[in-house]
């Protein structure tokens, strides 16, 4: 039973034109939300264990079926696809919006201690990040979220898969042990 | 400029960093900060000091001899700004005779040390993260399928009519050819003074013009402009009054009757 929904979800995947959220692929398939959630973990898992070509991505509450990272390089060449390289300041912001998400415009500003109107602008025309909805303080500002091109292009099947950030905790613990001891 | 020639002493411009000196400490490339992090962080790195424990008021001095030295980016000017004088506040702390500072009010702006390094400790760890993603951008992207004929828009089934194209020619080539201009330049002043004069000659005879039969007669574009501001000044002081029924229709202005002007 189990079995023929996982089967059910990646022959629906491979067909759909769009990602597909849980609740749409749930509704599908006449089954509790909770279940799909369920299905749609083993079926990523054992794409991903068994290493296929084909891995099932996950972004917010949505799912796509893409192509395995490993063979990612040698399919650029096929696609002939050539991305124009993103600049250091690009990629620090894109970096805040990645783990810090959602995050507005001044929270990037915060971290890196510049302006960053132009390359937020230049993340979101790229579309590599994308308005998530607004954060509820005054003046309602904008938060931001990667996106699955983001994904796509840095080869993840889900945010789970991006690096932790050196240390932060560690770091940010020996700081206080600093200060307390100063 | 060569170098055979004496020279004034100039004042040293950015590029003239790049002259080699010596000196182990020269480096040819010098990196362009974005920002004031980037450059505090830069100044800590390169002199191999530990971003957790250094006392950042000890690189004030290389802080605020970078910024003397090398323009920034006017974008982010005040930031740079903001942390030398964050530095300096520091530095000066450290100078003074240890005194016990009375405690500061909650919500102060004063520069907190702990707060700027925990500021420089996120910025590094993004910055790097910024880095390692650089590396990594493209070399094992992950491909979604290719939408297929059937997933794009369709396109209008319904192809425009021909002879859309052919109106429009049709109009395009009914535009008369502008006339051509005078053999030469002749000044001519038309005042509204003048057009009201004819408004009003006009107005003694019948008692009731249309405007644009007024207009039809004018020779010039410069005319009828005249013309037509010279109607809306006679309106506008109310010695006549200007009614029109339809959008586009016929302007008729009349004379007013004597009792009510």
């Amino acid at each position: 039973m189990s079995a023929e929904v996982e089967v059910y979800f990646e022959a629906l995947l491979f067909i759909a034109e769009r990602p597909l959220s849980t609740a749409e692929l749930a509704e599908l398939a006449e089954v509790p939300r909770a279940q799909a959630e369920g299905e749609l973990a083993a079926l990523a898992e054992r794409l991903q264990e068994d290493g296929r070509g084909i891995r099932l991505q996950r972004n917010e509450d949505a799912w796509q079926l893409v192509t395995a990272p490993e063979v990612g390089a040698r399919l650029a060449a096929y696609a002939a696809r050539e991305e124009a390289r993103l600049t250091p300041a690009s990629l620090e912001a894109l970096a805040v919006v990645a783990y810090r998400q959602p995050c507005t415009r001044g929270d990037v500003e915060r971290v890196r201690g510049v302006d960053s109107d132009y390359v937020i602008r230049s993340l979101l025309h790229r579309r590599l990040i994308a308005e998530v909805g607004r954060r509820d303080t005054p003046g309602r500002p904008v938060l931001f979220g990667t996106t699955f091109m983001f994904l796509e292009r840095f080869g993840l099947t889900s945010l789970d898969d991006l690096p932790p950030l050196t240390s932060d905790a560690a770091q940010l613990a020996a700081l206080v042990d600093v200060a307390d001891g100063a | 400029m060569t170098q055979a020639e004496p020279m004034e002493p100039v004042e040293v411009g950015e590029d003239a960093v790049a002259l080699p000196v010596g000196g182990a400490e020269f480096k040819l490339a010098l990196p362009v900060f974005e920002g004031p992090l980037q450059l505090l962080l830069h100044l800590i790195e390169s002199r191999e000091l530990d971003v957790l424990t250094v006392p950042l008021a000890e690189v004030a001095d290389a802080y605020v001899d970078h910024l003397t030295r090398h323009p920034v980016d006017t974008a982010n000017l005040s930031e740079f700004v903001a942390t030398a004088a964050q530095l300096i506040y520091l530095k000066s702390k450290r100078m003074l005779p240890a005194e016990p500072l009375p405690p500061l009010p909650t919500g102060s702006d004063e520069p907190d040390e702990e707060e700027l390094r925990r500021r420089l400790l996120e910025y590094r760890a993004l910055r790097d993260a910024a880095r390692a993603m650089g590396e990594w951008d493209g070399m094992t992207p992950v491909m979604r399928r290719e939408p297929r004929e059937s997933d794009l828009p369709e396109v209008p089934a319904e192809p425009l009519p021909a002879s859309i194209l052919a109106e429009a020619l049709a109009s395009l080539a009914a535009i008369p050819e502008p006339a051509p201009p005078p053999p030469e330049i002749v000044a001519r002043e038309i005042t509204i003074g003048q057009q009201i004069a004819v408004l009003r000659e006009a107005l003694s005879r019948g008692g009731r013009i249309v405007l644009q039969a007024i207009l039809e007669r004018c020779g010039s574009r410069t005319e009828r402009a005249v013309t037509f501001l010279a109607t809306l000044e006679l309106v506008r002081r109310r010695q006549v009054p200007a009614a029109k029924d339809e959008l586009f229709g016929p302007i008729v202005i009349e004379t007013l009757p004597e009792g009510s002007r």
